[in-house]
């Protein structure tokens, strides 16, 4: 590395004030109990936790982020897996249970190669397989002698599961499947942790017994051997290159070459064959696979506000300490602006404060609802509904419970990183030019969390699941079969009142807003009704209605949750009442802010005036930004994310931005270690070192 | 190594049928059309004559360069960038064929600057002397240089710079120096490892007259300044240097933090064409209209905006082949044992990706109109005449701020239409993305710039309110005053334009809406004294209305004038036109929509929109590839498996995966109990280690 600058350049001082006298400012001007609102958001066995990891994680030099920008691929992976062995030693050393591997990983802020064995690849063994496949393969998994993971997607199929290409063919002779790729497009692709790294993995194939297809099934296949890590014969795996992010992933492609796995290896808690039949034993309970995705996609939900209150911590405290112009209105020698200041960057950043709360509030509560029902269904689990292979949207819509849960699943999980993904790059330009360096610490994390918005269900593909939904829904309603869930219920709401129409009043009424948000929910899927079921419009042709519909029930739903999370009991008990209020207020920016944008929507479907949104528009969100912008700080800091994490010099907790920006642009920056011979006619390319170093 | 996978071939029906059944179907002719948007000024014949060049040298070659770190990439970046150098000299390239040759190159330039801002600077600011001294310099590569004016601590706020340059009246020199951490220059392209002089832009700092102790500000000016040992090619003492470190993007170039120490340059160094520094007496000499000094920005934004065209027509050909030929589900009202249905079929995918279509072409007209504003001006200032200067600098602002915004956003929403491939490194918006991700901050923030595009139109509006009933100077003067007259006479109804049926009206509710946002504003600002940082907001919706409307209005006036394109062609750009217009309308809004119903546009018209943008989409739908194929972007560009010319899609990618990908010749022991990472080596991690 670099040596370190002359004195003269160490002596200096940011132009004051300085960044940590800004922030101490913008702390002392708020009476928000940061302690009191951490713990709400994150309990206080979670910050603790935090805290001790942090102090495990931080001195082990593996671990240290400095080079992470400046790597190569190659280098960057192989870091990536010594991360991934030391937290696994250190995992058994301290015997962490999942919470706290999970959190470890948090910390170290990348994934790993050994990310989707710890995630996917145990979690199918445990939930698909049979005591006995457990055994053979998930205790084993457990202790890592064997390493998994699942391979789904394909080159050519990702979305639309069904038409997976790769082929698993019933052996009734020999006992066995044979595994089989029949095309290019069949190669498994984009499979975490299989390109390098595991040497078995769960494959989803098309089942075949006697010629006849009975979709994609889970199988268990080694693929690489155990002593030497090669390949196995006839099977072709590999990385699939550098990605937009997640460079510290091996995603992998493989293909089979009629590849044989015994009997025992397809996942057959659910469905298998019989051994001496060869008779196809349907699944019990079709649903219960959807569980897992729907978990998954709660857990995207609850990470998005997260992910994105790093973003938002970074822009919000680096636009405290960014000074740029006078306030033009301002007295001569005011000195400059904080960028907070600035009514365009608050519109930006402060709607984005308030959607962190909004999402995690909302993520929380799908977290409850996934095991409330959970348990209901442990309770009752016996076989005896309709046992059709289709997803629960098939089944009988507002009655079923799981069905409302998947439902929402989908739409909210398709907001919400939306949301995330998005809002991180809204914080990102909000830094200035700034925000454009790896040390901003937003670029890298933004690239790494954009494939959530393509995988578990691409955002707009799955909108439709909801849609779906929400039409059986209304039918089940015109017809008088309403089941009473909360979707029924906004339906049958808008049918009772829609003659009479709505008088919401969403300026000064917190409840009235969520109305409003049901109101024109239900109008909308009304409106698609009459499309499809009145005139016949093809599917294909109301995607895009389809689309909006989806998006503004997610928005129902999450001004919904995080309107009774501000009004809840727990939230009263823990908060004094001006964090409270806080909490309000930022409810009302979401929701406003919201309908605003949506204001066509809310329009059209009667749920307000003209009137109402103009003075949305013009008062109460400028009144909102106003008496929101003195907590800003303290609102993010309530997010004990700690500095370590975050890896940005914008967004330190001390306000030292400009220190630190020029600490690592001349102290951990390799670049500067070489001098270059900057002339065209001079095929050398440096000064201090020989002309033939390697490109 | 020959394997089994070597046999394998896509699914039917693969990428090359697809592509020659869409290509067959569409009436557009692509040479036509390509001619129409490409040859006016060389561009086509251009791109064919140097590109056969750069691909017979291996340097060129992309394959491999994702895999690099930010030493080694940035290394291939300058090694590139000589033997471009070298090639143009070789083949007597002029500047714009080794522009064209960069653009295909693709590599941000660590020599960008030379050429650009370096030598512009020296052009527009420097005294006759200075010219004659400098330009040989620069145009020869004898010396090297780069612009250096946004800071550590301030970027858009120019006047804020806190680097000084205190004139020595003793010895008749200026010194520079960095009085704070935050003085230290930041983000200058090409200064961090290479250039070894720059134009340092400083405060200046002149003795008070009658107290030589007591300084003052006369505010930023350019200083032409050796930085470097032009053998050693260490800085020169007093001076520190260094290349900022990794970013989101342009990782081949090194934007530079630059520090000075009491660092002492000769009067000569400050650039002195408009203002300028007595050497005897410490007296200044001011610039006649301090506006001049934005020339060379305003120069970068004219050609950014020119540029966004290209960028986006990449992102949208990937796109649109992509997904032409990805299939995905079956159509649920279709035929069961039918074909899954093209992704590009599902009007959820088209309306994210044919709007941007459509964006390229209305983004190419603009660009040209541009252009020729800025030509026009300079010829005029150049002869004294300043008239039309606040207008090109509020045009330019606008608009960078605006076709940025729709290029970045667009790329963005071009690579998350391709779903998870689209992450991938083969589907060729990555680099892409990451390096004009840079616009809209750089160059003025798109969302500072738009003020100084509202204040001029308030001051325009100003003055038409003040006298309605005179002459107009211009046109936005003449279309102020007739809405000015208009709202004050009593019994005028406002006009309705037809949009849905007439292209022109389109145009005429795009002009009448930025013109009553003008209006608002200028009630706000000056008659009701609002403060001007609660109408930010507001302002910057003047300022994109206004933009669009210019975006508007030269699509309509391009196509209107236009007799070249033959019929079937022209029918499928007026949709275009239509598509993009009446998208934008539709998505900008309910207060737009206030302002285009109250006054503009039918309540019945604007709840036809929807149903007339799918019906437009689906119009133009069969012409999609012929349309993409005509902004000629060869493979070696895209460098893309999912846009490919020919479709191989599905081969290339699995090609770049199993043969070109590095990492596959590397075995891994994945034991968490062994240390060793690579598998054989024996290495106890310690390789790992010793690297951080």
């Amino acid at each position: 590395m670099p040596s370190p600058p002359p004195a003269w350049v160490q002596a200096l001082k940011p132009s004051g004030p300085q960044g940590s006298e800004l922030l101490q400012q913008e702390r002392a001007q708020s009476n928000v109990n940061v302690a009191k609102l951490s713990e709400l958001l994150h309990t206080k066995e979670a910050l603790q936790r935090q805290q001790k990891l942090l102090a495990l994680l931080q001195p082990e030099k593996v671990f240290d982020k400095s080079q992470n920008h400046s790597l190569g691929r190659v280098d960057r992976l192989q870091r990536s897996l010594a991360k991934a062995k030391r937290l696994q030693q250190l995992s058994e050393q301290h015997k962490w249970s999942m919470e706290e591997l999970h959190a470890a990983n948090d910390l170290i802020g990348e994934p790993t190669p050994y990310g989707l064995h710890a995630s996917m690849f145990l979690v199918t063994l445990r939930e698909q397989g049979t005591p006995e496949q457990h055994k053979l393969f998930l205790e084993r998994a457990q202790k890592y002698q064997i390493i998994g993971c699942y391979a789904q997607t394909e080159l050519g199929h990702g979305s639309n599961v069904r038409g997976l290409e790769t082929t698993a063919t019933w052996n009734p002779q020999d006992k066995t499947f044979t595994i089989h790729s029949p095309t290019l497009t069949a190669s498994k692709w984009w499979i975490g942790s299989l390109g390098r790294t595991a040497n078995h993995a769960v494959v989803m194939a098309q089942l075949f017994i006697g010629g006849k297809n009975f979709g994609p099934h889970p199988f268990v296949v080694q693929v690489r051997d155990l002593q030497t890590h090669q390949p196995l014969e006839n099977v072709y795996v590999g990385d699939i290159g550098p990605k937009f992010g997640y460079n510290t992933m091996d995603n992998g492609f493989l293909l089979f070459n009629n590849v044989k796995v015994p009997h025992v290896n397809m996942l057959a808690r659910f469905s298998s064959i019989d051994k001496d039949t060869s008779k196809y034993v349907r699944p019990a309970l079709p649903s219960l696979v959807y569980g897992t995705l729907t978990w998954v996609r709660s857990n995207i939900v609850l990470q998005a506000g997260g992910v994105l209150a790093r973003g938002v911590t970074v822009a919000t405290r680096y636009c405290a300490v960014r000074r740029q112009f006078q306030d033009r209105d301002a007295e001569a020698h005011a000195g400059e602006n904080q960028v907070l200041n600035y009514k365009m960057v608050q519109v930006r950043l402060l709607p984005l404060l308030a959607s962190m709360y909004a999402l995690h509030f909302t993520g929380r509560g799908m977290m409850r609802l996934y095991q409330e029902n959970q348990n209901r269904m442990k309770a009752a689990s016996s076989p005896g509904q309709d046992s059709r292979g289709a997803g629960p949207e098939e089944l009988r819509a507002g009655a079923d419970l799981l069905a409302d849960l998947h439902a929402t699943s989908c739409g909210l999980k398709a907001l919400a990183s939306t949301t995330a993904g998005e809002g991180l790059e809204v914080c990102r330009r909000a830094c200035g030019g700034h925000g454009y360096s790896s040390y901003s610490g937003i670029g890298p994390w933004y690239a790494d969390y954009l494939p959530t918005l393509t995988w578990e269900g691409d955002n707009y593909m799955l909108t439709q699941q909801v849609a779906r939904y929400l039409l059986k829904s209304a039918r089940a309603v015109l017809s008088g079969k309403s089941s009473g869930n909360d979707t029924s219920r906004i339906l049958q709401t808008y049918l009772d009142r829609r003659d009479k129409g709505a008088s919401f009043d969403v300026l000064e009424e917190d409840a009235d807003i969520v109305a409003a948000f049901a109101w024109r929910t239900a109008h909308l899927t009304f409106e698609a009704l009459k499309h499809r079921d009145a005139e016949k419009r093809s599917w294909n042709s109301l995607l895009v209605d389809f689309w909006r519909l989806s998006t503004a029930h997610s928005q129902y739903l999450v001004v919904k949750n995080f309107y009774e999370s501000v009004s809840s009991p727990e939230l009263s008990a823990s908060l004094d009442s001006e964090t409270k209020t806080l909490m309000h207020q930022l409810f009302r920016l979401y929701a406003l802010h919201t309908l605003e944008r949506e204001a066509a929507e809310f329009f059209a479907s009667g749920a307000v005036t003209v009137r109402q949104i103009t003075l949305t528009r013009t008062t109460a969100v400028m009144k909102l930004l106003d008496e929101i912008r003195p907590h800003a700080i303290r609102l993010v800091d309530a997010w004990a994310i700690p500095d370590w994490q975050l890896d940005s010099s914008l967004g330190r907790y001390d306000g030292e931005v400009y220190e630190d920006l020029f600490r690592r642009a001349s102290q951990e920056n390799p670049v500067n270690d070489l001098v270059f011979d900057p002339y065209p006619w001079n095929e050398a390319l440096l000064k201090n070192k020989s002309p033939k170093s390697k490109l | 190594m020959p394997d089994f996978t070597d046999r394998l071939r896509p699914s039917q029906p693969d990428g090359p049928t697809t592509l020659a059944r869409e290509r067959e179907r569409s009436s557009v002719s692509v040479n036509e059309l390509a001619q129409h948007l490409l040859s006016a000024d060389g561009f086509l014949e251009r791109q064919a004559r140097v590109l056969p060049v750069l691909q017979r040298e291996p340097l060129f070659s992309k394959e491999k360069q994702q895999n690099l770190s930010r030493p080694e990439r940035f290394k291939l970046g300058l090694a590139r960038a000589k033997l471009l150098r070298r090639l143009a000299d070789k083949h007597a390239w002029s500047t714009v064929d080794y522009k064209m040759a960069e653009y295909l190159v693709d590599d941000v330039s660590p020599y960008l600057l030379q050429m650009e801002m370096f030598l512009t600077t020296i052009r527009e600011q420097a005294s006759e002397e200075q010219r004659a001294y400098w330009q040989p310099l620069i145009e020869s590569w004898k010396i090297y240089g780069a612009y250096a004016q946004t800071e550590l601590g301030h970027g858009s706020n120019v006047r804020g710079l806190e680097l000084e340059a205190r004139w020595d009246s003793r010895t008749k020199e200026f010194v520079l120096h960095s009085p704070t951490l935050t003085a230290s220059k930041w983000w200058n392209g090409s200064l961090g490892r290479l250039a070894n002089h720059a134009i340092v832009v400083a405060q200046l700092l002149l003795p008070e007259p009658g107290s030589p102790d007591k300084f003052v500000s006369h505010g930023p000016h350019p200083f032409i300044v050796q930085v470097r040992d032009m053998k050693t090619h260490q800085p020169l003492n007093g001076v520190v240097i260094g290349d900022i470190g990794p970013k989101y993007g342009y990782i081949t170039m090194d934007n530079a933090y630059m520090l000075f120490e009491n660092f002492r340059i000769p009067h000569s160094a400050m650039l002195s064409r408009y203002s300028s520094v007595n050497p005897d007496t410490g007296i200044y000499t001011k610039p006649e209209q301090p506006a001049l000094v934005y020339g060379s920005l305003t120069y970068v934004r004219a050609n950014i905006v020119h540029h966004a065209r290209l960028v986006l027509a990449r992102a949208v050909t990937v796109a649109v082949r992509y997904t032409a030929i990805r299939r995905q589900f079956k159509d649920r009202d279709g035929d069961k044992k039918g074909l899954e249905m093209a992704v590009l079929d599902y009007p959820t995918v088209q309306i994210r990706i044919m709007p941007l279509l459509a964006t390229t072409f209305a983004l190419h007209y603009t660009g040209l109109a541009m252009r020729a504003v800025y030509e026009n001006t300079r010829n005029e200032v150049e002869q004294g005449n300043f008239r039309t200067l606040a207008h090109m600098h509020s045009m330019s602002s606008g608009l960078k701020s605006l076709c940025t915004m729709l290029a970045a956003d667009g790329v963005e929403t071009c690579r998350r239409a391709l779903g998870g491939h689209g992450f991938g490194g083969g589907s060729g918006l990555i680099q892409l993305n990451n390096d004009y991700l840079s616009k809209p901050t750089v160059e003025g923030d798109n969302w500072m710039i738009t003020q100084q595009v509202a204040a001029y139109l308030i001051k325009k509006m100003t003055a038409a309110a003040e006298s309605s009933n005179t002459a107009a100077a211009d046109e936005t003067d003449a279309r102020f005053k007739e809405f000015v007259r208009a709202r004050s006479s009593a019994n005028s109804r406002p006009a309705q334009y037809n949009v849905l049926e007439n292209d022109q009206a389109i145009v005429k509710s795009f002009e009448h809406r930025a013109t009553a946002l003008a209006y608002d504003a200028y009630e706000q600002r000056i008659l009701k004294k609002k403060n001007w940082n609660e109408l930010l907001i507001q302002l910057h919706k003047l300022s994109r209305a206004q933009s669009q409307s210019i975006l508007v209005s030269t699509f309509f006036e391009a196509l209107s004038t236009d007799k070249n394109l033959s019929g079937s062609t022209k029918t499928v750009m007026w949709n275009l036109y239509r598509l993009f217009a009446l998208y934008t309308m539709e998505n900008e809004g309910f207060e737009s929509r206030k302002v285009f119903r109250c006054n503009a546009v039918s309540q019945a018209d604007l709840s036809c929109l929807p149903a007339r943008v799918q019906d437009l989409m689906a119009r133009i739908r069969p012409h999609a590839v012929n349309l993409v194929d005509s902004w000629k972007i060869p493979d070696y560009l895209l460098d893309s498996a999912l846009g490919r010319y020919d479709g191989r899609v599905y081969e290339d990618l699995y090609n770049r995966a199993h043969r070109l990908n590095p990492l596959n010749k590397i075995t891994f022991n994945p034991n968490y109990w062994e240390e060793e990472i690579v598998k054989g080596s024996g290495d106890n991690g310690s390789t790992i280690l010793s690297k951080l």
